[in-house]
């Protein structure tokens, strides 16, 4: 049996000059080792058969392929030649390929990166973050990304599925002091001990199960470590933290950098034990700590669901409307739709629309390359007439043409390596992040490009291969050879494809820059000119009264100034993220006019000057008055507020008493109904709202008069440091904290456009190439109409008529695409522009202009040629 | 001078094939390399060696008798051509050139 295995597999290999040879040593052999045994004679003979198997004494297996040397040199030299020969064609399609791979390749890499965050932990898939979701009805109410400080120990005690589970705070800032200078730290978390039990960053010094166990614990990343201390060995020393701590803080260890794509990003970490007065404070009443747990293995976290409100009506009362639930880390960055989250989420919407426009880059680019090649065929229909009758088969000339492809494709892979290089550092600014510092030595990438490179051989070279090696030898000998229809429908459709893409992404580019543009110049309800807003810093432990005294000072001082118009108060300045403000769920009415209803208010402390700083009306009633000792138990609502209630008339609730909590809640009089503003982006809706009054705010805006306002901003500057010199002053214009918020959305544009433009760019290159080879094609006709007494004009719409069926064809297809797409897009704003038809006519305007253009100057340099010059050969 | 370049194994296998003169086959020349150089050969590497040789001109081969005991397939049989013999002449020379040049003090071992 072995032995006859091994007779065919060698009979199959062997060379068969050969065979008869040494096959009669082998029987001869074995026949003389079957003495000692038939079994080890065959064992022999199947080692002998394989030291056998080597190249050799092999037959050739290669017999009608490239790996025949000789034809193999002969294809290069002809497809360089050819390659020479029409240098724009080459460099069409090398440009084209180029730009589309080095496109299609970078937007890869940062979908890659935007698809990788926090994958990068050992069991990633296992951490789930503790989350709040209010539930009323059996529906979900507000999606809070946070939960109450005690909850992540009580499931760890009590579902044997958790195995790991860290509770931290994240600071707004942190105040540290070296030397003489004061430095803001806004990356600082509180984190218990068990934080590295869960996330394993790497250490690099001090322990990891002690380090955060003491309080006023201090944990470095390195490079903060070498920002504080240099070279100095960072452990056991002390960083002096001021504001509310204002004692030193002891360094017991030093951490890796927290990479770029994490949702929850630090530069330092302090011991839970630091914050155990806001901790106690906090216990099951205020959710504001992030926490994690560690799953089991074999757990899953939808059979946890009834567990978890079990758990929730246990520790939050039976009435409770917040539930603790699990949200995967893997899927926060992208997915998320949880409010206050740590850093604004990034958008998988974004990242879709963006690894479409690569690919149609890509689709662009290798369709360039078909139409080109195979419009081109004429030109090789000789040589391929002239190989064949000399008895080339139809698999040679096919390996021959996908190796031109394949140089082509190798010329422009490398080109597009160059580029997304070169163009790398552009590409992350663009992006606004760091998303490889290289291309060259980046494993993913080179290997994406590998492979793309060879996928678009194939997909680029087939065609037009399987074409060319198709021509029947006597027809094209017979020099009468004209292109198939076949294949100019395919062409064109492919043409039709091109221009679809083209107009898809010109017309989304269109309405994504619109949008933004409508978000930014939309009335926010509030004028902001020249208000620049300021954080206060916190206050010290007991030291309230003093520090009201001295903010109250200072705003008053602000307010005589001559540059300075007014100052207001207030708990969150205008323009922050969504998750700037504070909300309240439970049971409300309005005395004498509504039931007892339930939802989500959301609660801004201002004083009596706020309103009139940012100019926003009162509709009805009164603002609150710091004179009137009585304003105490007051309350401002805003339009949203009364929608909800479904109060129409603003008067009615004027001099009302609102209710919180139920029957026995506290009573607050409406004294007045403010029209409404957007606090944050047009994205969301303006909140119902209410405003209390507070004389000692958080924050304050400044309105300065336009034509003194640099004064007004170095006065600010100097009363500040007069005022809180251990606190650096974090002022920012309201204009510029709207901006900022459309930041992301304003990327998105940019980005879409650029990749849009070399889209529409590359299809262009295409036609270019396209249309000057079927413009030299056609000379002869050209030539004939001109004799005729065609005009010039006449001949490019003769041209035209082709086109334009393409473009229409094209238009008719793309357009149901853009609106369904773009529609889908807008829906996520809650302010957002209708359906632009207009734009998108624009937006098919100016592909139908570029394409005629581009056509009509290759047409125009046939059609203005003497006939008598074309004609002559004819 | 022209060069005819002889691996180490080649040189065994060509003089083995001059010792076995008429009849130097496959197994025949396996058998006496085993025997006189006391070394295990392959049939694989035997027959590349011997495919090379015939290749660079150093061998001739010649088809014998169809043979029972071999399955019904005949022998090879392989003879040292004109340019097999310059071959291992050359070898030989540059062998001895190398010998003598070596300084006596060189090689003088005493094996214990």
């Amino acid at each position: 049996m072995i032995k006859r295995c091994a007779y065919h597999f060698f009979r199959w290999f062997c060379h068969p000059d050969y065979f008869d040879e040494i096959q009669g040593d082998l029987e001869e052999l074995y026949q003389r080792n079957i003495e000692r045994g038939d079994r080890v004679a065959q064992w022999k003979y199947l080692l002998q058969v394989l030291v056998l198997f080597r190249p050799s004494l092999m037959r050739s297996f290669f017999y009608y392929s490239l790996i025949n040397p000789a034809m193999f040199r002969n294809y290069l030299t002809t497809s360089t030649r050819n390659l020479l020969r029409y240098k724009l064609f080459t460099t069409i399609n090398i440009l084209g390929l180029a730009i589309g791979l080095a496109s299609f390749l970078l937007i890869s890499e940062y979908v890659r990166f935007e698809e990788s965050y926090d994958h990068f932990f050992t069991n990633a898939d296992q951490i789930y973050r503790l989350s709040t979701v209010q539930k009323m009805n059996g529906e979900v109410g507000v999606k809070d990304a946070m939960t109450y400080h005690p909850a992540p120990k009580v499931l760890k005690d009590e579902l044997p599925e958790v195995k790991e589970a860290t509770v931290t705070y994240k600071f707004k800032e942190l105040i540290f002091r070296q030397e003489e200078s004061v430095i803001q730290e806004k990356q600082v978390i509180a984190a218990d001990s068990n934080f590295f039990n869960v996330f394993d960053y790497q250490i690099i010094q001090g322990l990891s199960e002690t380090m955060l166990t003491e309080p006023y614990s201090l944990v470095l990343t390195e490079s903060k470590a070498r920002f504080y201390f240099g070279d100095q060995d960072p452990l056991g020393q002390t960083l002096q933290v001021l504001g509310t701590f204002n004692r030193p803080f002891k360094v017991t260890g030093v951490m890796q950098d927290v990479p770029e794509n994490t949702h929850y990003k630090f530069d330092m970490l302090v011991s839970d034990g630091s914050i155990k007065e806001r901790v106690e404070q906090d216990g099951w009443n205020g959710f504001n700590y992030y926490a994690f747990v560690m799953l089991d293995q074999y757990a899953k976290p939808s059979s946890l669901d009834e567990k978890l409100t079990a758990l929730s009506r246990k520790y939050l009362g039976d009435e409770t409307s917040m539930f603790f639930t699990l949200y995967p880390v893997n899927d926060i960055h992208l997915k998320s739709d949880y409010t206050y989250e740590a850093e604004p989420p990034g958008s998988e919407r974004a990242v879709v629309f963006l690894r479409i426009i690569s690919l149609f880059i890509l689709l662009i680019a290798w369709v360039n390359y078909i139409n080109l090649s195979t419009a081109r065929a004429v030109n090789r229909a000789k040589e391929v007439g002239l190989r064949k009758a000399v008895g080339a088969l139809k698999g040679q000339l096919m390996s021959q043409f996908l190796l031109e492809a394949l140089l082509v494709n190798l010329l422009a892979a490398f080109v597009a390596w160059l580029v997304s290089e070169l163009l790398l550092p552009y590409f992350n600014q663009l992006v606004g992040k760091q998303v490889l510092p290289h291309v060259w030595n980046h494993p993913s990438f080179m290997i994406s490009l590998l492979v793309f490179f060879l996928v678009g051989t194939f997909v680029s070279g087939f065609y037009p291969a399987l074409v060319l090696s198709g021509f029947r030898t006597v027809t094209v000998l017979k020099g009468k050879f004209r292109n198939s229809r076949s294949g100019t429908t395919l062409r064109k459709s492919l043409v039709i494809v091109q221009f679809a893409a083209s107009f898809v992404l010109i017309a989304s580019t269109f309405i994504v820059f619109r949008q933004i543009k409508f978000m930014q110049g939309e009335d926010t309800g509030l004028v902001t000119d020249y208000v620049v807003g300021i954080s206060l810093p916190r206050v010290e432990r007991g030291q309230w009264e003093a520090h009201n005294n001295q903010v109250a000072s200072f705003s008053n001082l602000l307010q005589n100034h001559t540059a300075v118009e007014t100052v207001g108060g207030t708990g969150y300045l205008p323009g922050g993220s969504g998750g700037d403000i504070n909300s309240a769920s439970g049971l409300l009415r309005v005395v004498g006019l509504t039931e007892q209803m339930t939802g989500t208010t959301y609660m801004n402390h201002i004083d009596d000057r706020f309103l009139g700083t940012v100019e926003i009306p009162l509709l009805a009633g009164r603002n609150f008055d710091r004179n009137r000792t009585a304003d105490t138990a007051v309350v401002l609502v805003n339009q949203a507020f009364l929608r909800r209630l479904n109060i129409a008339d603003a008067e009615s609730v004027v001099n009302k008493q609102m209710q919180v909590g139920g029957e026995d809640g506290d009573k607050l009089e409406i004294i007045g109904v403010v029209r409404d503003f957007n606090r944050t982006s047009l994205k969301s809706n303006v909140e119902p709202t209410v405003y209390l009054p507070d004389y000692s705010p958080a924050s304050l805006v400044v309105k300065l008069r336009p034509e003194q306002y640099q004064q007004g901003l170095a006065y600010l500057q100097e009363t500040w440091s007069d005022f809180f010199p251990n606190a650096p002053l974090d002022y920012s214009f309201l204009d510029d904290r709207f901006a900022a918020l459309y930041e992301q959305d304003q990327r998105f544009g940019d980005i879409f456009a650029t990749f849009s433009g070399l889209a529409i760019f590359i299809a262009m290159l295409g036609l270019f190439g396209l249309s000057s080879f079927m413009a030299a094609q056609r000379t002869a006709e050209v030539g004939v109409r001109k004799v005729l007494g065609a005009t010039v004009p006449s001949i490019i719409g003769i041209f035209y008529r082709d086109f334009l069926v393409l473009l229409g064809i094209a238009g008719l297809i793309s357009l149901p695409a853009v609106y369904y797409s773009m529609n889908g897009w807008l829906q996520s704003y809650a302010y957002r522009i209708d359906f632009p038809w207009l734009l998108a006519g624009v937006a098919l305007l100016i592909v139908v202009f570029f394409a005629l253009l581009t056509v009509g100057y290759q047409v125009y340099q046939v059609a203005v040629l003497n006939p008598a010059k074309t004609l002559r050969h004819e | 001078m022209k060069s005819y370049p002889l691996g180490e194994f080649e040189e065994i296998v060509l003089l083995t094939i001059g010792v076995l003169y008429n009849e130097a086959y496959g197994v025949a020349i396996k058998d006496a390399i085993e025997e006189r150089a006391e070394r295990k050969v392959s049939v694989g590497a035997l027959q590349s060696a011997l495919k090379r040789m015939e290749k660079k001109g150093y061998l001739e081969s010649r088809q014998g008798e169809a043979n029972a005991q071999r399955g019904g397939k005949p022998k090879h049989y392989y003879t040292i051509t004109a340019f097999g013999k310059l071959a291992l002449q050359q070898n030989r020379d540059i062998r001895n050139t190398l010998w003598e040049s070596i300084p006596k003090l060189a090689l003088d071992f005493k094996l214990s």
